[in-house]
């Protein structure tokens, strides 16, 4: 176990390297530079000329011959091996300092969104499995496939304003009402104001909350429900499941201690996948709703052409969609003894 | 009674102060460092912070008074000497005088300037880009910064400039705490720092992507604040904005699309709020394309777009259409031997295309901006309009568009763009500003027009010293480009705004933001 796990640290550490090499190339090969954009409807050619040049972008990507450690990827990563990301090109703001501002957002509202998918997703699909073809199977099945299909930025603004505008119960946007303010401990705004005692605020907070985390877990709450209902009908026909019924053990028991631990295998992968979906779907969902996350922000430097944020930024992404796969990779350990990594 | 219970549950826990006054931006500022920013959220939020040299008259782009009280031109326009305002200081208790303002100037104009943090990725590209470069550079207006005393402060220049007090009034130029610049270093202006200035407003708090929050300065100089908290909210998105509005989180808010006018005025808690024109959507012709070469083409091409009924159509009212490169506001400098609009005769146009040689059309390419701006919101309906107009006469036009940082590149890349569209927001109340950015030495190439007249009277106009005398330029350089027909104006729109009825004082400037002093909110619940 111990030395699987650093063999899959180590592979992580190595697709870091790649992906930064990857995203490096990329970012400099789609067309439109960084210093016209900036410029925007003033960039004249010798203006846009004289800001790359002070940007340092009319370097050499990977060799300068005069002076060979005086290009840009070595620059870049020399600072990535001291733990800089660089600063924005447009905000001079280090792209770590962003980073840590923004992912405790997009964190809490993927955790939230994650939850929302499973609390209602993993029972759906239970049920739907129990009660084969009944009326319950055919709406979770229908649901979840309406989930799927609508895209997430029509059903944010169409959850925003029928529940915030025509109803008025929640806040259409934003993370935290203009009345409230949390000095960020953990940076998840809940959990700052309840250990900062403002409860008002922590319910302020989690009202906006709501929205974008149905919006973002919708998706998933489709998938979970569907991969729930699949993977439980196949268990419950397998032999042991049979097994235990003819025993004579409780319904109840039956479905829950054996049938339903073997289940969630698949439904763990999915989780593990979503990690990398959800960050996809944030960028419209906090878009959308102004949330104040990773997701946006990394869509705006793309628009910008700012290098360093969009490496920082899929950097990152990639680090945590690495980890999450990794967590359940362990997690399949504990789930199924037949699994065991050496 | 579930629906109820519920309701209860959801609803707001009422604890607002009815003193906060909360805005809905269309983003987050970039920095709230002064002469480093471009974007009209940043300028918007430093407005608030910061005073400048010299100021607006409330809704106009008249110059009044900032923090000089005074400027004043040597005969030929080629110094100016700028008398402070005594007695101010900044949010730090730093006292306001001529080494502020020379600090401030010096910062942004010296490319060597000790505390200017080039070499960590500052660029204060706006100051090159407004007063021809910086310290050494040829081009540059300014030669150099002089503090004669304690309240006054010279500039000189390397040419004569009667524009150099507009530029410095333009909302770019705050002027910020010396001491507060050299004790924060190179985070001066980002989320970790606090921005000192001497305006109306007290920098509290920067959320990153989400607010800043700011408190009312009561040692202000000028007329204090009437709110007890002003919170700069970033909602990207229009439509959002616009629920925002209606489910009363914001108090008011810029930049609603044009199609939200209906909805605004139907809500009876919204007033619809029009900010005076000052900006110019247009179309421009490139010279390099073998039919736009020629003269009758262009005047054809022209005549046969019906500016009115796009502007009608696209813009719900919000906006006008004339024969000037100028908003209205500064109608002062048209000519008056150009017709107020321009004509739009299909069957002229026809003929004319006709007389150029090209009774059957032709073929062209117009490219539409991938991004919505207050002069162009929705590029693409609109370039359907124009192509729709243009078949009419026989020119058959292919649409096209490409991501807006490839469009900026590309359409000054030779051979260019046929046609395209975009656009000018003005930064000060002169002509300059306007002619300037397109036509002459400093604009772009993505026509290939550039005749020496009009550089020369682009240069005359700097130098006018009376409105009179820039009337008289700007009359000709009027006529010299409506006849060329290079770039033809659609549309001077005005962009929407949108306010709860409880907002009083909110005088929305032309120039796009300024600042909320004025503003009070009794009534607010």
């Amino acid at each position: 176990m111990g030395s699987y796990l650093i063999r899959r640290l180590l592979r992580t550490v190595l697709v870091m390297l790649g992906i930064s090499l990857v995203v490096f190339v990329f970012v400099r090969s789609i067309p439109g530079d960084p210093a016209v954009a900036m410029l925007g409807e003033r960039a004249t050619p010798e203006a846009a000329a004289a800001l790359r040049e002070q940007l340092g972008l009319n370097k050499p990507w990977f060799f300068n011959p005069a002076n060979p450690l005086d290009a840009q990827y070595p620059r870049y990563m020399g600072a990535l091996l001291q733990g800089d990301l660089g600063a924005g090109i447009k905000s001079n703001i280090p792209v770590l300092d962003d980073l840590k501002a923004r992912f405790p957002a997009t964190a809490e509202l993927s955790v939230a969104a994650l939850l929302f998918a499973l609390l209602i997703g993993m029972p759906a699909g239970i049920l739907a499995a129990l009660r084969r073809n009944s009326i319950w199977d055919n709406l979770a099945t229908t649901i979840s496939l309406l989930g799927v299909s609508m895209p997430v930025f029509w059903l944010g603004l169409l959850l925003s304003y029928f529940f915030a505008v025509k109803l008025g119960w929640l806040p259409p946007s934003g993370r935290l009402g203009a009345d409230y303010d949390i000095q960020p401990i953990t940076g998840f705004y809940i959990l700052d104001a309840l250990l900062r005692g403002q409860t008002a605020a922590a319910w302020d907070a989690l009202r906006h909350l709501i929205l974008p985390a149905i919006a973002l877990g919708s998706i998933p709450l489709a998938i979970i429900a569907r991969i729930t209902r699949s993977s439980m009908l196949d268990v419950l026909g397998q032999d042991y499941v049979r097994t235990a019924r003819a025993k004579g053990l409780p319904p109840r028991s039956v479905t829950l201690k054996h049938a339903l631990r073997t289940a969630l295998l698949p439904v763990v992968t999915v989780i593990g996948l979503q990690a990398g979906a959800l960050l996809g779907g944030a960028v419209l969902t906090e878009t959308i709703f102004s949330w104040p996350g990773i997701g946006s922000w990394v869509y705006d430097a793309i628009s910008q052409r700012d290098y360093p944020i969009i490496q920082g930024g899929v950097i990152f992404a990639a680090l945590v969609v690495s980890l999450a796969n990794l967590i359940v990779d362990l997690s399949y350990a504990a789930l199924d003894p037949r699994i065991q990594y050496n | 009674m579930k629906k109820l219970l519920l309701t209860a549950l959801l609803s707001t826990l009422s604890g607002a102060s009815a003193a906060t006054l909360v805005f809905g931006g269309n983003g987050e500022p970039v920095s709230l460092e002064s002469g480093n920013i471009t974007d009209g959220i940043s300028i918007l939020v430093q407005r608030q912070i910061y005073d400048t040299l010299i100021d607006f008259k409330d809704g106009t782009t008249d110059l009044v008074p900032g923090l000089a009280t005074k400027w004043t031109p040597n005969a030929n326009n080629t110094s100016w000497t700028f008398t402070l305002r005594k007695g101010v200081r900044f949010h730090d208790g730093t006292p306001f005088n001529a080494d502020a303002v020379v600090f401030n100037l010096g910062r942004w104009w010296d490319k060597a300037h000790p505390y200017g943090f080039r070499d960590q990725g500052r660029t204060f590209e706006i100051m090159g880009e407004l007063l021809g470069g910086y310290k050494g550079d040829a081009t540059a207006v300014i030669k150099n910064i002089v503090k004669v005393n304690d309240s006054t402060v010279r500039v000189d220049l390397n040419k004569p400039s009667s524009v150099l007090p507009n530029v410095l009034a333009a909302g770019y130029f705050g002027i910020a705490s010396p001491t507060a610049i050299k004790k924060e270093g190179a985070k001066y202006g980002t989320p970790a720092s606090k921005p000192v200035g001497t305006g109306p407003f007290i920098f509290q708090s920067w959320r990153t992507g989400d607010r800043v929050t700011l408190l009312p300065n009561k040692l202000y100089w000028g007329e204090k604040a009437k709110v007890d908290q002003l919170v700069i909210r970033s909602i990207k998105d229009a439509s959002q904005r616009l629920n925002e509005l209606k489910a009363g989180t914001i108090d008011f808010a810029n930049d609603l699309t044009p199609d939200s006018l209906k909805s605004v005025q139907a809500d009876k808690n919204l007033v619809a709020v029009k900010r005076p024109s000052f900006n110019v959507g247009f179309v421009s012709l490139n010279n390099r394309n073998q039919y736009l070469k020629n003269d009758k083409v262009r005047q054809a091409i022209s005549m046969a777009i019906n500016k009115k009924e796009i502007v009608d159509a696209f813009w719900n009212g919000l906006g006008v259409s004339n024969a000037s490169f100028l908003p209205p506001v500064m109608s002062w400098a048209n000519s008056p031997k150009v017709p107020a609009d321009y004509k739009f005769d299909p069957q002229a146009a026809k003929k004319m295309l006709a007389d150029a040689g090209y009774p059957n059309g032709f073929t062209l390419d117009l490219w539409y901006m991938p991004v919505s701006r207050p002069y162009f919101p929705t590029p693409k309906p609109i370039a359907e309009a124009i192509a729709a107009d243009l078949s009419a006469i026989g020119i058959k036009v292919n649409l096209k568009t490409e991501d807006w940082a490839k469009y900026l590149e590309d359409r000054n890349k030779e051979p260019g763009f046929d046609m395209y569209m975009i656009g000018w927001t003005g930064d000060y109340g002169d002509p300059d500003n306007f002619y300037g950015a397109y036509y002459g030495a400093n604009a772009s190439d993505d026509i290939n027009w550039n005749p020496p007249g009009v550089e020369t009277l682009l240069q005359q106009g700097r130098a006018a010293a009376t409105q009179a005398a820039k009337a008289k330029v700007y009359q000709q350089l009027h006529e010299l480009t409506y006849n060329a027909a290079y770039r033809i104006p659609m549309v001077h729109s005005n962009p929407l705004a949108a306010a709860r009825t409880y907002v009083k004082g909110w005088i929305p400037s032309p120039l796009g933001s300024e600042a909320f002093n004025t503003i009070s909110v009794s009534g607010k619940k």
